[in-house]
């Protein structure tokens, strides 16, 4: 017997990140009953961003065009390339206003007991990326999760050998943070990494 | 939190528990670079290998102590050596490295032999020559070192590191170890 259409429904919503057969089912019966324009804008949204999303060929990211508009600005700095997990990591920098080199966003991080290794990152394309004889400096922008910190430092053993400088954000007391009131993990960090004044 | 010593209570009889409480113990620097590729492989043998609500205390002083010394960026493979040595003798797999399998006489320093899962050394001259292609040959010298914990020598650390990937393999019933799969696809690259 074919699922019927309602079925079908519940059953795809169950792709999101978090949502269970309960959650996909309450999803489905509130766009199917008390919101059917939010329906057809959704149906829609989705089918077009499909269809014109694209890889940004040289940072990565989500673009409607071959080369997205930040990397075809030539007023950034094409000697400095950021390397991000995630678009949103990308956006928060931005919104710092302190960076005008590119980017480059991995879209994920290496998780070994996840089976998410070099090949699933597609690591060859940033090191093709990287090696392009005009970046000079890769900042690691990873997190500072275990799992950024592997990437970083698996992206900066691949770079280091083409004659590139690698430099990681540094991290510690956060700006504002008064010693009292930070988690002592932050604490016994920032000691070990301590520097000279 | 990974790798890093937490005191916790729960409660619950069932598979899902509700967590009590959590305090952080400290003093573990957090793992960087190669070391923390390694500490990954280190979670998975024993996400793989032991088995879950099974407490083995002194396999978790034994990777405390494992995951302290990647943190003091030791010598890498001697640390994993020792670790990997020391899981599967925990674990009940019994290694007797000292002693020959079934005569049981003590190891003899300068011979060579073939180490057969769950039989132990064979002195060489008793395998068949026909039969020996891929099996995993170990110099007396190596079994004594192994049995003493001692790492200090070249060969021993190379032959400890075939030896213990065979029988690692072999409890793992043939599932490769994603970790490995990562490191190696790292080196390719």
């Amino acid at each position: 017997m074919q699922p019927s259409s309602l079925d079908e429904l519940i059953e795809a919503l169950r792709c999101l990140p978090g949502v269970g057969p309960k959650s996909a089912q309450r999803m489905a019966y509130h766009l199917l009953q008390r919101d059917q324009r939010g329906a057809a804008r959704l149906a829609g949204a989705l089918g077009h961003a499909l269809d014109v999303l694209q890889h940004c060929e040289r940072c990565n990211t989500f673009s409607e065009t071959e080369v997205c508009q930040r990397c075809a600005n030539p007023r950034r700095d094409p000697a400095l390339l950021c390397i991000v997990e995630m678009p949103a990591d990308l956006a928060m920098i931005e919104q710092t206003q302190s960076y005008n080199g590119l980017y480059y966003v991995l879209m994920g991080r290496l998780s070994p007991l996840d089976g998410i290794g070099p090949r699933e990152l597609k690591l060859d394309k940033l090191i093709a990326r990287a090696a392009d004889g005009v970046v000079q400096e890769v900042i690691l922008a990873t997190n500072f999760t275990n799992e950024g910190e592997a990437t970083a430092h698996t992206v900066a053993s691949l770079l280091a050998p083409r004659g590139l400088r690698i430099s990681r954000l540094s991290r510690g007391v956060p700006v504002g943070g008064e010693l009292e009131h930070t988690d002592t993990g932050t604490i016994a960090q920032a000691l070990v990494e301590r520097r000279t004044v | 939190m990974a790798f890093q010593p937490l005191l916790m209570d729960w409660s619950g009889g069932g598979e899902v528990k509700t967590l009590v409480r959590a305090e952080w113990q400290g003093g573990q620097p957090l793992l960087g670079g190669r070391a923390l590729l390694c500490g990954y492989y280190l979670n998975e043998l024993l996400v793989r290998l032991a088995a879950r609500e099974d407490p083995h205390p002194a396999l978790f002083a034994a990777y405390g102590e494992a995951i302290a010394a990647l943190g003091r960026n030791e010598a890498l493979v001697v640390v994993l050596r020792r670790f990997e040595l020391l899981l599967l003798q925990e674990l009940g797999y019994g290694l007797d490295l000292g002693h020959e399998a079934d005569s049981g006489e003590p190891v003899q320093e300068r011979a060579d032999y073939v180490f057969i899962i769950e039989r132990g050394p064979v002195p060489l001259g008793e395998i068949d020559p026909a039969s020996i292609d891929g099996l995993t040959i170990v110099s007396g010298r190596t079994l004594l070192d192994l049995a003493a914990r001692d790492f200090s020598r070249a060969e021993t650390l190379a032959q400890a590191k075939q030896l213990l990937r065979m029988l690692i393999n072999h409890y793992l019933g043939g599932q490769p170890l994603q970790s490995r799969r990562v490191l190696k696809e790292l080196q390719e690259l």
